[in-house]
C-alpha cells in the first residue's frame, strides 16, 4: 500500500520546495459567508494522476472548498498553488488556473443558447486560439468519448440530464485540463442516469487524470478514488484509502457518517 | 338540430374572435361619436381635404415633399442616430454599474440619479442652452444628446436587469473554462440576456421615438413642429394633429412586428 501524503499544515517555505510530483498544493485554507464559516483550515496535497473524493454532509463546506481551488471563490486566507501557479490577487495566474483546471457544476450549467459542439468549441477558439476546425475534431473526438457524437448539433434543452453532464464533462476536458474538480456532478440527474456519468468519470481516472470529486457515490469512490477525505464543518475529519476508509476507519465521525449514508 | 339554448349561444360568442371583433367595432364606435360631439359643441368645420397637400403637392409635373413627411424624415432621423447612441451609452453604464472598479459603480450611479430624477424637457433646454453651446454642437447634435443621455438610463437598466436575471452558473461556467470577463459577456451572457430584454428595450424604443417629439420645443423641425406650424398656419388643428397622432402609430407598428419576429427568430429552447 503507498503511504499517505502528509497532510499536516505546512509552512510556505516548505511549499515552495515541493516535490512536483504535487500538482495541487492547498494549505491551511479558510473561507466564510457572513454568518458561516465554510471552509476552516483545510490543508491538502494532491499528486498527479490522483483521484481524491471528499465526502461530508452537507454544509461541511466540500463544495465551496473545490470552488476555491480554481478561484471561483476566494478563499480569506490560505495558500493554493496549482501546478506550480500560485491562486492569488494576480489576475493572469487566476485566468492561467482556470485554464489549466476543469470544472463539472451539479446543475451542468451548460450554454442553453449555443448547440453542444458550440458550447465545447468555445473555449479553445477564445481561450487557446484554436481554428474552427482544429476546435471541432478535437470536440467531436472528446463527444465520441462521452457517447453523444450524435447530439453535436443538438441544444442543451433538447439532451436529458445525463447527456447534458457528460457535454459538461466534455467542455471542460477540451481545455485539455491538468485537473479534473466536480462538484456533486450526479447530485441533480435522475438514478438511471447517474452511472452514464459516473462511467465517463471512472475512464478519466484510469486515463490517468488527477481529479477532485465532491460525491456521496459510494461506489465510485471504493471503486475509484485513491484517497477519500472526509470533511465535516469545514475541515478534515479523516483521510484514508477505500479500504480503510470503509472498512476500517479511525474515527468515531466517520463511522456515525458512513452508518449514515451505508 | 335542435335550437341552441340562449346562454349557449352567448357563452360560444363570448369564446370566439367574434367577441374581440365587436369589441374593437364598439370602441371604433364610441371614439367617431366623442369625436363627432365634440366637434358639433365647438362648431368644428372639418376640411380634411386641405391635408394631404402637407405630405407631397406635385408642381411642374414633379412630386414636392410635403412639410409633414419633412417633419417625420427628421424625426426618424433623431430617433434612429438617438437610439444607437443610447442603446450604447445603455450597455456601457449597466457594464460599468457592475463591474468590480468603484469609480464605475460611482459614475453610473450618478449618471441614473440625475437623468433619471429630472424632466426629459428640462435636459432638452439645457443640452441646448447650455451644453451645445459650450461644446460647440449644433442644434441637431444637441437633441441627439439630450435624448441619449435621457434613454440611455432606463436602457442601462433594462440591460442590467437581463444581465442579472441569468443564472450565476452561467457566469461559473464561463469563468472556470478560462473565459475573461470580456469573452464572458461576448459570447455567453449579454447573447442570452439580449434575448430576454427585448420586450421591455422594445417599449423603451417606442418611448424615445415619441420623446423626440419634445425637440420641437427647441424649434427642431421634427414631425411635431411641423404639425404646430401648419396648425397654426391654416387652423386646421384637429385634421393636423389627428394625422400626426396616426403617423406616430404607423412608426411603431413595424417595429412591434420587428420585435416580436426577432423575438421567435431567437428564441432559446427551453
Amino acid at each position: 500500500m503507498p503511504s499517505l501524503p502528509d497532510i499536516a499544515p505546512l509552512a510556505p517555505s516548505d511549499a515552495a520546495a515541493a516535490p512536483a510530483d504535487d500538482i495541487l498544493i492547498i494549505e491551511d485554507v479558510f473561507k466564510s459567508f457572513p454568518g458561516v464559516e465554510a471552509v476552516r483550515g483545510f490543508s491538502a496535497r494532491i499528486r498527479r494522476q490522483e483521484v481524491v473524493v471528499i465526502m461530508g454532509p452537507s454544509g461541511s463546506g466540500k463544495s465551496t472548498l473545490l470552488r476555491c481551488l480554481n478561484g471561483l471563490e476566494q478563499a480569506d486566507s490560505g495558500l493554493i498553488i496549482v501546478d506550480g501557479i500560485p491562486l492569488d490577487d494576480n489576475h493572469a495566474h487566476r485566468l492561467e488556473i482556470r485554464q489549466e483546471t476543469g470544472m463539472v457544476f451539479q446543475s451542468f450549467n451548460l450554454f442553453p443558447h449555443l448547440t453542444v459542439l458550440e458550447n465545447i468549441n468555445l473555449a479553445p477558439m477564445r481561450v487557446r486560439h484554436k481554428s474552427e476546425q482544429e476546435a471541432t475534431a478535437r470536440s467531436m473526438e472528446l463527444l465520441g468519448m462521452v457517447g453523444i457524437a450524435d447530439k453535436a448539433s443538438s441544444y442543451p434543452a433538447h439532451l436529458s440530464g445525463g447527456q447534458q453532464q457528460r457535454v459538461a464533462i466534455a467542455r471542460a476536458l477540451a481545455m485539455s485540463p491538468k485537473i479534473m474538480l466536480f462538484d456533486e456532478p450526479t447530485s441533480a440527474l435522475d438514478p438511471e442516469m447517474i452511472n452514464e456519468v459516473l462511467d465517463v468519470m471512472k475512464d478519466l481516472a484510469r486515463a490517468g487524470m488527477t481529479m477532485v470529486v465532491v460525491t456521496h457515490e459510494m461506489g465510485f469512490a471504493r471503486e475509484v478514488a485513491d484517497r477519500i477525505i472526509l470533511m465535516d464543518s469545514g475541515s478534515i475529519v479523516e483521510t484514508g484509502t477505500p479500504d480503510t476508509f470503509f472498512t476500517n476507519p479511525r474515527e468515531e465521525r466517520t463511522r456515525r457518517f458512513l452508518s449514515q449514508i451505508l | 338540430m335542435a335550437p341552441l339554448a340562449p346562454t349557449t349561444v352567448l357563452r360560444r360568442f363570448w369564446r370566439s374572435p367574434w367577441r374581440d371583433i365587436a369589441q374593437f367595432v364598439l370602441l371604433i364606435v364610441v371614439v367617431v361619436w366623442l369625436v363627432t360631439l365634440s366637434s358639433a359643441r365647438l362648431g368644428y368645420n372639418w376640411q380634411w381635404y386641405r391635408i394631404p397637400r402637407y405630405f407631397w403637392t406635385v408642381r411642374n409635373g414633379r412630386p414636392v415633399v410635403g412639410e409633414l413627411l419633412q417633419g417625420l424624415g427628421y424625426t426618424l432621423q433623431l430617433s434612429a442616430v438617438s437610439l444607437v447612441c443610447a442603446l450604447t451609452l445603455g450597455l456601457v453604464v449597466a457594464l460599468l454599474r457592475l463591474s468590480s472598479s468603484f469609480m464605475g459603480r460611482a459614475l453610473s450611479r450618478v449618471y441614473l440619479e440625475i437623468t433619471r430624477n429630472t424632466p426629459l424637457v428640462v435636459q432638452i433646454y439645457l443640452a441646448y442652452f447650455v451644453l451645445g453651446p459650450v461644446l460647440g454642437i449644433g442644434r441637431f447634435s444637441s437633441a441627439v444628446l439630450a435624448l441619449t443621455l435621457f434613454e440611455g438610463s432606463y436602457m442601462s437598466e433594462i440591460f442590467r436587469a437581463g444581465i442579472t436575471s441569468l443564472h450565476r452558473g452561467q457566469w461559473e461556467a464561463a469563468y472556470s473554462l478560462g473565459l475573461s470577463t470580456l469573452d464572458s459577456y461576448r459570447f455567453v451572457i449579454l447573447p442570452q440576456a439580449v434575448r430576454r430584454l427585448l420586450p421591455p428595450l422594445t417599449s423603451e424604443v417606442v418611448s424615445l421615438i415619441k420623446n423626440t417629439s419634445l425637440v420641437s420645443l427647441v424649434s427642431l423641425a421634427d414631425l411635431s413642429m411641423q404639425a404646430r406650424v401648419i396648425a397654426a398656419d391654416t387652423f386646421l388643428t384637429f385634421e393636423v394633429w389627428f394625422t400626426v397622432a396616426l403617423i406616430y402609430l404607423l412608426i411603431m407598428v413595424p417595429l412591434a412586428i420587428t420585435a416580436r419576429w426577432l423575438e421567435r427568430r431567437y428564441a432559446i429552447a427551453t
